[in-house]
């Protein structure tokens, strides 16, 4: 098998426009099987973009985009079938229930309804939300709704994970469970996309780490490798010095003396 | 979730949309889920009237089933005009006029958050659904909507039409009424369409929230009307049909009956026939054109790129600084100022009740000067009915501690607030200078060129006989933090208390009444006035409850489990 086959996403040259603005300006990525990817970057860099892209949401995009070896452009939905999505919104039918909502979600992905609810029911024990699998999702609290949005992404055993702040509203020890869910996954071969502006988390998370700025991709590479080469402790230093960010001091500064003022 | 019965008549149709190129049983499993949210709102023309404190939220309450017999009630309207035996062109293109603005009104108020889900996008798109079967979907579940509403609205006069003018006559108010809805949906779809064009999602927003406060309005006057609707019967009305008749598609739907069942054939009414049958097949062609643009600018409405609304106020703050005392007053005069006028769900609830104050005292004069002649009007007391415009004032304080955000108010108790009675004072005061006094003032002026300016000091004690009135409404209505309790209906017992300060408005206009027999009257009354007022305003008489902000057992955070 040759590298290209071998790449699950292969992206050539993916440009896109705003108005009259360059949102992307050209993107080359291919991802392999197994991957983790923490996707980060500046806001307004074009990391959601890319993503709905890629979920075929953002129409009249140039250049390439293959999933699964297929080109995407021709309208044909069946490559989602093999893909789960967070949102970062965490867009949601509050109306329905926990049950109505992960069964209507499976069964858009093909899933058979007793099927997709046996299975969210099961994942639900395993996240201790049983005992609300039959209540309004209105009613949940952020970090359970976070959770009803992972097991949505989930239930049809997707081979591609695109994670929007995935772990926003959980707490540490769902983090843990979450980020040990994650490695399992890429284990069996699942690729998952990791976007999130917690450079911890993704520093610990990710197996390869892509870092995009104003639409261009300016890192690509594990965490040591971007280590070794910017000379750079931490992930956070290293997303700064890449997107020319050194002010934070001085920013700071100027803040709490306007604090201080009253 | 429930298996509808729409859903079960779809089924039978399975073939003709899997021919279609349609994922049948995706489309059936998006329309179920579209089918239970719409169960689980409450409608518009409902709002108010539903949902009972603290019940449990059941499985599928439904409101909307019990708003279909309401649009049944409100159809009778059009009964007595379908059965007046005279001019069809006339009584159907009223007849027309009434079920299109009810049809259309409801539609943009009650369907347009289906309509423009924006959340559809991220879950649904990002499903392996392909367009086709969304827009399918879409599409059954507006014509569900469109089918019920319009079948509870019309039944009524179908069914007067089939037995006053025999079966041909109601088969084409049939299919006319068919051709009326497909011409609703696309108008609307247009219409969406073009204010996205040039305004952004909260603009939409803010129109739909109008026409919402004008089909509450439009359904409490056509309530009244009902019973007199039927006068109309007797009256005979001449009427001609005219060129500038092509501009107003009702009178298309109108045409035909005189020209088919009457056998007018005069060149008009054949050419507003051929509209009603042609606008309706056109512009449904453009509609499906139209679709995929419409479709792209429904990501607009999510965005929000309206920076406006941060002009500095320079009026209002000097009106704050004249009439609030402490810093704290004040920024709640700002705080509740911005709420009235933003917060759509309040606005829906009060407006109505605004406009009908304002309308009231004029129904009042017109009737009086219908029996009396307008001679005697100007010498009389009839000035007493602005009394009427007082009626705003309960529901307005009532409603004034209902948010849609209400878990926001947690910062009254956060910030070091040091005196309770500044917050309702503030409040309070915001309702009068910005709600209240305004409609009285325009109403002053009517007042005034009606009864000449001998009325002048009358006005001013009724406007402080409110002013007071309002204080008195606060005291006796259940307190709570403003925009601080989530929106329901009002208590059984705040009903009661509700009714009886209405009655204590017309016991403030019968002690106007007194003073005005006594000469100079009025001004000893005014002198009074100003002197209650004083007390009540400036030492804060009847606005401490202080214990509202540390009572533990607070109404702020209602659990609302399955809400």
């Amino acid at each position: 098998m040759n590298a290209a086959d071998d790449a699950v996403i292969s992206i050539r040259n993916l440009k896109m426009l705003y108005g009259d603005k360059l949102v992307l300006k050209g993107i080359n990525l291919d991802v392999r099987r197994g991957q983790i990817i923490g996707y980060i970057g500046p806001n307004g860099a074009g990391k959601s973009t890319t993503i709905k892209a890629m979920l075929g949401l953002a129409s009249g995009y140039m250049g390439e985009i293959r999933i699964f070896g297929r080109d995407i452009s021709d309208g044909n939905v069946e490559y989602k079938r093999r893909i789960g999505y967070v949102p970062e919104t965490a867009e949601i039918y509050d109306a329905l229930t926990a049950r109505e909502y992960l069964t209507f979600i499976g069964c858009l992905y093909g899933m058979d309804e007793v099927q997709a609810d046996r299975k969210a029911r099961a994942l639900m024990r395993t996240f201790d939300l049983e005992a609300v699998y039959d209540a309004r999702l209105a009613s949940y609290s952020k970090g359970m709704r976070q959770r009803v949005l992972l097991i949505s992404s989930l239930l049809h055993n997707p081979d591609i994970l695109f994670l929007d702040e995935p772990l926003s509203g959980l707490d540490a020890n769902s983090v843990m469970v979450v980020k040990d869910i994650l490695v399992r996954l890429a284990a069996q071969g699942k690729t998952i996309f990791y976007s999130s502006h917690i450079m911890d988390v993704v520093e610990k998370v990710s197996n390869r780490i892509i870092l995009l700025d104003s639409g261009q991709i300016v890192a690509d590479g594990s965490f040591e490798e971007l280590q070794e080469r910017l000379n750079e402790k931490s992930l956070e230093d290293i997303f700064n010095q890449i997107t020319g960010f050194h002010e934070h001091k001085d920013i700071a500064e100027k803040f709490v003396s306007i604090v201080q003022e009253v | 979730m429930k298996d509808f019965i729409s859903l079960k008549v779809m089924d039978r149709l399975r073939s003709v949309f899997e021919t279609l190129g349609c994922d049948y049983r995706v489309m059936r499993q998006i329309v179920q889920v579209k089918l239970t949210m719409d169960r689980r709102r409450v409608p518009t023309i409902l709002q108010g009237t539903a949902r009972k404190k603290n019940r449990p939220e059941s499985e599928d309450k439904n409101s909307f089933v019990p708003s279909l017999l309401l649009y049944a009630f409100m159809g009778l309207l059009t009964v007595p005009f379908v059965l007046m035996n005279q001019n069809y062109m006339l009584q159907m293109s009223v007849t027309f006029g009434i079920l299109m603005f009810l049809i259309m009104s409801s539609m943009v108020a009650d369907f347009s958050s289906v309509l423009l889900d924006v959340r559809d996008r991220v879950i649904i798109s990002t499903k392996p659904v392909n367009r086709r079967t969304m827009s399918f979907a879409r599409t059954i579940h507006i014509m569900i909507y469109l089918f019920l509403l319009t079948g509870s609205l019309a039944g009524a006069p179908l069914l007067a039409a089939l037995f006053a003018h025999g079966i041909v006559f109601f088969l084409a108010f049939l299919l006319e009424i068919m051709l009326m809805d497909i011409f609703i949906l696309v108008v609307t779809a247009l219409l969406y369409l073009l204010i996205l064009n040039f305004f952004d999602g909260e603009r939409l927003k803010d129109i739909i929230n109008y026409v919402q406060i004008a089909l509450s309005i439009a359904i409490t006057v056509g309530y009244q009307m009902i019973g007199r609707s039927f006068y109309v019967i007797r009256l005979h009305i001449v009427f001609h049909t005219a060129w500038w008749q092509a501009v107003v598609p009702p009178f298309w739907f109108g045409s035909t009956f005189e020209w088919i069942m009457r056998g007018h054939a005069s060149p008009l009414l054949i050419l507003f026939s051929t509209l009603a049958l042609i606008v309706p097949i056109i512009s449904f062609a453009a509609y499906i054109q139209l679709m995929p643009a419409f479709e792209r600018k429904l990501q607009k409405l999510s965005s929000n790129e309206a920076m406006g609304g941060m002009r500095k106020r320079a009026w209002l703050q000097a009106v704050s600084r004249i009439i609030c005392r402490s810093n704290e007053e004040r920024a709640f005069f700002g705080f509740t100022s911005v709420m009235m006028a933003r917060e759509r769900e309040f606005k829906l609830r009060v407006y109505p009740s605004l406009g009908f104050a304002m309308v009231f005292p004029f129904i009042f004069i017109f009737n009086s000067a219908w029996s009396n002649g307008l001679k005697d009007l100007a010498s009389s007391r009839w000035y007493l009915s602005i009394y009427l415009s007082a009626l705003m004032i309960p529901s307005v304080v009532m409603t004034l501690k209902y948010s849609a955000q209400y878990k926001a108010a947690w910062v009254y108790r956060t910030a070091p607030v040091q005196s309770i009675a500044a917050i309702f004072k503030g409040t309070i005061k915001a309702f009068l200078a910005r709600l209240f006094l305004p409609i009285y003032l325009v109403e002053s002026i009517v007042f005034v060129a009606t009864f000449g300016i001998r009325v002048i000091p009358d006005l001013v004690v009724a406007c402080l006989s409110m002013l007071l009135y309002a204080v008195i409404c606060f005291q006796f209505t259940r307190k709570s933090l403003p925009f601080s309790e989530p929106f329901q209906v009002i208590e059984q017992s705040q009903k009661y208390v509700g009714l009886l300060l209405l009655l204590l408005i017309g016991v403030f206009a019968a002690i106007h009444f007194v003073f005005t027999l006594i000469p100079f009257g009025v001004y000893i009354y005014l002198f009074l006035l100003v002197l209650l007022n004083g007390a009540v305003w400036a030492a804060g008489v009847g606005f401490r409850s202080e214990k509202l902000l540390y009572d533990p057992t607070p109404q702020l955070y209602p659990v609302r489990r399955g809400e």
